[in-house]
């Protein structure tokens, strides 16, 4: 098989797209999202416990396809720790690796190999809200 | 070699009525040759309905009904004489059974709102299945929302087969209307038309059959079936978008108010009345897609010279042969086992989710559907939220099937 599409799953979308450690409720939440994409049926609740400006704890639950399920772990796994003013720029950084558009490489944009590893879905539009799905819910407690 | 690829007469025949369609000739930059397995979401189009639309625009456009100049003549009467061609095609009885519509969807939300809802009380029934598509759901679901009327469901079975049982129990004197679809765009289905059409009948109730899918699977005949409406579209059958066809019984179209209002439909209009134009015109207002409507009539005739039994038997024995090598396979899972299945299998690839698939099928020049396939509650009876779609046409080839059954190969062995 052509090796673009082996790109795109890259050895870091796989691995966390089977990656349980975030995959969890999380009844301390004190917000609840979902993230849920009606053209597929993709669906994750996103559970956040936020203490003044600090994301304490964050888990999620859901079903996807592996892309959108790899992007909701490494954005929980990204958020965690952070304080709400902290995430526009991150938010911003993976909206750019994954923009067709973007006259940025996507390398000039980050060094996370894990958040590089979505650049795939630049050459694969029909796939790009697998990847943001989660990270467009997010913005809206912001 | 157990799965060798015999050139049979029959292939032969498809590889001349492949080369028909210029898609096919492409040479993509990126991906690889097409093996276009997605007829259920809308079919490829042949030259001859290309040539057809090409031909009005370049050599005699104009509107048409009004002019008295050669184009609109011209226009007209190809205009016309498609709508005989689409009454002989479903063998309506008579050419004013025959109203052009934009779509399915459109010519189903024509009757919602001008056959249903003028005389739905609150408590009438209306029976929509478990399977359909949502243009054949939604509609009715809205309307007796609005209405206070209720919605009742015709529930499947195992196989995916309609139970007929609660179905007949679902009939009573309030059911209004039985709305089905002839052939389940995510199952593959095939309803007895006859029988669902007759019971609602014995109460009453009215039949429209949304025939979408059922264009390349059997000869219509609304006569036979006895159904109320009938609607279907021209890009499922190798015509253009935005083209459909809207059948309704004579008398039943004849006492409904106009699907809408406009240019074209009218008799006589003063500033206090209007009266409206006989069918078939009554029904169509405004310029239609006069493009779409000859390059609908192309498409017929296209289908006609092939013969829709010989596209079937062809379409039919693909999807066996897709059917037992798929059974082969270990990790995959065909949905729905019905008595009788429509040229269209629904599978899924353990632990893989339906785009994932077709992202690394699309990569092989495979296109297949993953999705819910605008029918969620089906999904629900699955308890899948999508499911990964093989239709086939006349222009695909064993060879087709065996280029989608190594591409699932691929994708099992990758993501396990």
């Amino acid at each position: 098989m052509n090796g673009r599409i082996k790109e795109l799953y890259k050895t870091q979308i796989l691995t966390n797209a089977k990656d349980e450690t975030y995959f969890a409720e999380l009844p301390s939440a004190t917000h609840v999202l979902e993230a849920y994409n009606p053209m597929c049926g993709d669906k994750y609740t996103l559970y956040l416990e936020i203490e003044g400006e600090e994301i304490r704890n964050a888990s999620f639950q859901g079903y996807g396809c592996a892309i959108s399920r790899a992007s909701t772990s490494i954005l929980i796994k990204n958020i965690l720790g952070k304080t709400l003013t902290e995430l526009p720029p991150l938010i911003d950084q993976f909206m750019e690796i994954v923009n067709e558009n973007s006259d940025q490489s996507p390398e000039s944009i980050s060094d996370d190999k894990e958040l590089l590893a979505f650049a795939g879905t630049r050459e694969y539009p029909e796939r790009k809200k697998c990847a943001s799905l989660s990270w467009d819910e997010i913005t809206t407690i912001l | 070699m157990k799965y060798g690829c015999r050139p049979t007469l029959d292939m032969l025949d498809v590889k001349k009525i492949k080369s028909q369609f210029p898609i096919f000739s492409q040479k993509p930059e990126k991906g690889a040759e097409l093996v276009y397995l997605d007829n259920a979401a809308t079919t490829q189009k042949p030259q001859v309905v290309i040539d057809a639309i090409t031909n009005y625009y370049s050599g005699y456009n104009s509107n048409v009904g009004r002019g008295t100049y050669w184009p609109a003549t011209q226009a007209t009467q190809a205009f016309e004489t498609t709508r005989n061609k689409v009454q002989h095609f479903i063998n309506a009885k008579s050419r004013k059974e025959i109203i052009f519509t934009s779509g399915t969807t459109d010519a189903i939300n024509k009757v919602v709102s001008a056959f249903l809802i003028p005389d739905l009380q609150v408590g009438d029934e209306v029976i929509v299945t478990e399977m359909e598509h949502h243009g054949n759901f939604i509609p009715w679901q809205q309307a007796c929302l609005r209405k206070g009327a209720t919605l009742k469901m015709i529930p499947l079975r195992e196989s995916g087969d309609l139970d007929h049982d609660v179905f007949e129990d679902l009939l009573t004197s309030k059911t209004k209307l039985l709305a089905i679809t002839a052939v389940s765009n995510a199952l593959g289905v095939v309803n007895d038309l006859h029988r669902l059409t007759s019971k609602a009948h014995e109460v009453g109730g009215k039949v429209l059959i949304d025939a979408a899918q059922l264009v390349t699977h059997e000869k219509i005949d609304v006569q036979a079936i006895d159904c109320d409406f009938l609607t279907f579209s021209g890009h499922k059958l190798f015509g253009p978008t935005g083209i459909g066809v809207l059948y309704g019984k004579e008398e039943l179209l004849e006492a409904m108010p106009p699907l809408s209002f406009g240019g074209g439909m009218v008799k006589k209009v003063t500033l206090d009345e209007t009266t409206f134009a006989d069918l078939p015109n009554k029904h169509e207002a405004g310029t239609s897609n006069i493009s779409g409507v000859i390059g609908l009539g192309a498409a017929i005739d296209f289908v006609n010279g092939l013969g829709v039994e010989n596209i079937h038997a062809h379409t039919r024995e693909l999807t066996e042969y897709a059917l037992e090598r798929l059974r082969e396979m270990d990790g995959v899972t065909v949905f729905g086992n019905p008595k009788e299945r429509a040229s269209l299998i629904s599978l899924a690839v353990r632990n893989v989710h339906p785009h994932d698939v077709s992202s690394f099928l699309g990569e092989r020049g495979i296109a297949i559907r993953a999705g819910h396939h605008c029918t969620q509650p089906l999904m629900d009876f699955l308890k899948v939220s999508g499911t990964c779609r093989i239709s086939f046409g006349i222009y695909n080839t064993k060879q087709d099937v065996d280029r989608v059954i190594e591409g699932l190969v691929e994708v099992r062995d990758f993501f396990a």
